[in-house]
């Protein structure tokens, strides 16, 4: 496939990243294994795709679907088991306030940990020729999370993190292993944050942008003198201009994107009174139609 | 008959707390205009508004200070007003600094260590914190009726009203306040927790190559003598936010996903102690029309049928919604009122779209 071993959805708030996520696992994994996994605490992913973690690190779905959980707590307990030689030694480390204090003092490292784990998760999906899709958070704290490399680099001249760092900057610009898609609605405001995400991401911190995801397009039923028509007709023709005017702005939006050198993927609306699996495997075929998965 | 309005300004103070994307400033704003246009006294603290918001509220450049909205030509009663501002939790944070230390010395090496920049740049929970402490400074206003308060987006409910004790935890931690300790005062089994939390913190120093220790301890002993403002402060605002004349209201959308957040937030509140006044649901669509009168319009066969084909779809959106609205109703706390924020259909881009949301606020 076309696509990097690990691909990291992020979107302005409410533009649908857990949907597309879980839309894209479900492409992918009718080709190759794949785990979905959810960065924060939201665990949006897994009551999209109907399951229930209880608490588990991960869960399979299907045989070529898995769910997971990421916690930046996980992330540093295992960091500093792996780096302190003695056990009796990390766990004091970690039951002590005092280093409880300077971890919530220093909220790059546990940020630094957890993208530490994604460029491991990437290795290994790499090794056993599967994908990994992550369900980041929303496009400022995924940038910052994106650029604590460079800050960790600064605060530690030497040392494990130091060397760590670098690798990590590595891996995130290696367009095989590491790359963004990002979610946006046919809406004016979320556009313009999705295109200075973009130019961000490529140009400060050398990442590939896979791909922006058009979220909710809504076939197009009407003409703009269709529209002038209908216009005494109430309630059906205040809908008829929303979804004329709703169109308009995707063409709009797919327009800008594609000049900001950009592929665009659609989703459609799904105007059915549910959002179950059947919905999630029709957004998963609009993945496949494109060209984004090769 | 119309549903009863939901009109949250007859209390002192409104917070906002939901998940990010669902439109919590946008209400915030709605709601504390719709309470000046009603003749209150009101503040509006929004947490990093978009920039359409920003402009129709006035707040663009360096808003961190109340700024009147000018509300000419929305009808509001006599003695109405409006003030906005933004939250920048640096800049409270750095205030707070300057307001308790005990000398400029003090204040310029707690502002320039590496340990306090990370603490006050980064750390989710100094925003909400620092919301708390432009909160306090708001509520000492006499003027001011009405405090409308936009949160940022937490992950869980409690990260906003619980921000102030989670802060005093780490702030006043037994192992930090030994660490910053002068030496010789401490004996016997507190000397040896002191030598373990020290041993501790140079092995992971010694590991990372980040050399925190000496930051550290350069931290607490600037903190010490401020520790005790802070703790006051922070046992005001609590008590602020559980009182009796605080409306906490929980932000969601209708979307399944959002709405199973916002029941976990409630139930968490309700944990807690805290009461939700209302969970308010946003952008809720019109009820959709019937097709009977388009049935009798006179146009084109091909026409109507598209038509009817949008009204079919809409519909099943509303379906949709409506169901989660149901949904969520059935699964609240029974004494937890629903309350809708409509849809323009359109973004909120001016203050008389915000009075429209503002005004339109009803009971489920």
């Amino acid at each position: 496939m076309a696509l990097p071993r690990l691909i990291f959805v992020t979107g302005k708030g409410g533009t649908g990243k857990s949907t597309v996520a879980a839309a894209l696992a479900t492409a992918i994994s009718r080709r190759r294994p794949v785990t979905v996994a959810d960065l924060e605490r939201r665990r949006s992913v897994a009551r999209i795709i109907g399951v229930d973690l209880n608490g588990a690190e991960s869960a399979a779905v299907t045989d070529n679907l898995e769910i997971a959980a990421l916690t930046p707590r996980a992330e540093l307990e295992a960091f500093i088991e792996g780096i302190v030689p003695l056990k009796a030694i990390s766990s004091r480390m970690l039951r002590s306030r005092t280093f409880g204090y300077v971890s919530a003092a220093l909220p790059g490292l546990e940020a630094f940990l957890m993208m530490e784990r994604l460029r491991l998760m990437a290795g290994r999906a790499a090794l056993e020729d599967r994908y990994a899709v992550i369900d980041a958070p929303a496009t400022g704290g995924a940038i910052e999370l994106l650029s604590v490399a460079r800050g960790v680099k600064r605060i530690a001249s030497r040392g494990t993190l130091n060397r760590l760092a670098g690798t990590l900057e590595e891996f995130l610009s290696d367009a095989d292993r590491f790359g963004v898609i990002l979610t946006v609605r046919p809406e004016g405001l979320a556009l313009r944050e999705t295109l200075d995400a973009a130019a961000e991401l490529r140009g400060r911190l050398g990442v590939r942008c896979i791909a922006a995801v058009l979220n909710g397009v809504a076939e197009e039923l009407f003409t703009d003198a269709e529209i002038t028509k209908v216009r005494a007709l109430g309630e059906p023709a205040r809908l008829a201009a929303r979804r004329r005017e709703g169109a308009k702005n995707a063409a709009r939006a797919r327009r800008e994107l594609e000049a900001a050198d950009l592929e665009v993927v659609e989703l459609p609306m799904l105007f059915s009174a549910a959002l179950g699996r059947e919905e999630l495997a029709t957004l998963a075929d609009s993945f496949a139609a494109g060209t984004i998965m090769g | 008959m119309k549903a009863r309005a939901f009109d949250p300004g007859a209390h002192r103070l409104v917070i906002c707390l939901g998940p990010g994307g669902v439109g919590k400033t946008t209400l915030s704003a709605a709601i504390a205009l719709n309470a000046a246009i009603r003749g209150r006294s009101v503040d509006v603290m929004t947490v990093d508004p978009a920039p359409r918001l920003l402009d129709a509220l006035g707040l663009e450049g360096d808003a961190t200070q109340p700024r009147d909205v000018a509300l000419a030509g929305l009808g509001a009663r006599r003695g109405g007003r409006l003030r906005a501002l933004k939250l920048d939790p640096k800049q409270t944070f750095d205030g707070l600094i300057e307001l308790y230390a005990p000398s400029a010395a003090a204040r310029d090496a707690i502002l320039s260590n590496r340990i306090y920049q990370n603490l006050s740049n980064a750390l989710a929970g100094v925003a909400d914190y620092m919301a708390m402490e432009r909160l306090l400074e708001l509520h000492r206003d006499a003027t001011t009726g009405v405090i409308v308060l936009d949160t940022p987006p937490a992950q869980e409910a409690i990260d906003f009203l619980d921000a102030p004790r989670r802060m005093l935890d780490l702030l006043g931690s037994r192992a930090l306040s030994l660490l910053g300790a002068s030496r010789g005062l401490l004996r016997g089994p507190l000397a040896m927790f002191d030598f373990a939390a020290r041993a501790v913190l140079a092995a992971f120093d010694r590991l990372t190559g980040l050399h925190l220790l000496a930051d550290v301890q350069a931290f607490v002993r600037g903190f010490e003598g401020m520790y005790g403002g802070f703790a006051e402060r922070a046992a005001e605002a609590q008590a602020l936010v559980r009182g009796e004349d605080s409306l906490v209201v929980v932000v969601t959308t209708a979307e399944a996903e959002r709405v199973a957040q916002a029941r976990e937030f409630v139930a968490a509140l309700e944990e807690l102690g805290f009461r939700v006044g209302a969970v308010a649901v946003n952008r809720v669509m019109a009820p959709i029309p019937g097709a009977a009168e388009l049935e009798r319009a006179e146009i084109p066969a091909a026409l109507k049928r598209k038509l009817m084909r949008n009204l079919a779809d809409f519909a099943a959106l509303k379906r949709r919604e409506s169901l989660s609205i149901e949904e969520l109703r059935e699964t609240l706390p029974l004494k937890t009122p629903l309350v809708i924020a409509p849809d323009l259909g359109r973004e909120p881009r001016t203050l008389r779209d915000l009075a429209e949301i503002g005004g339109s606020l009803r009971y489920a």
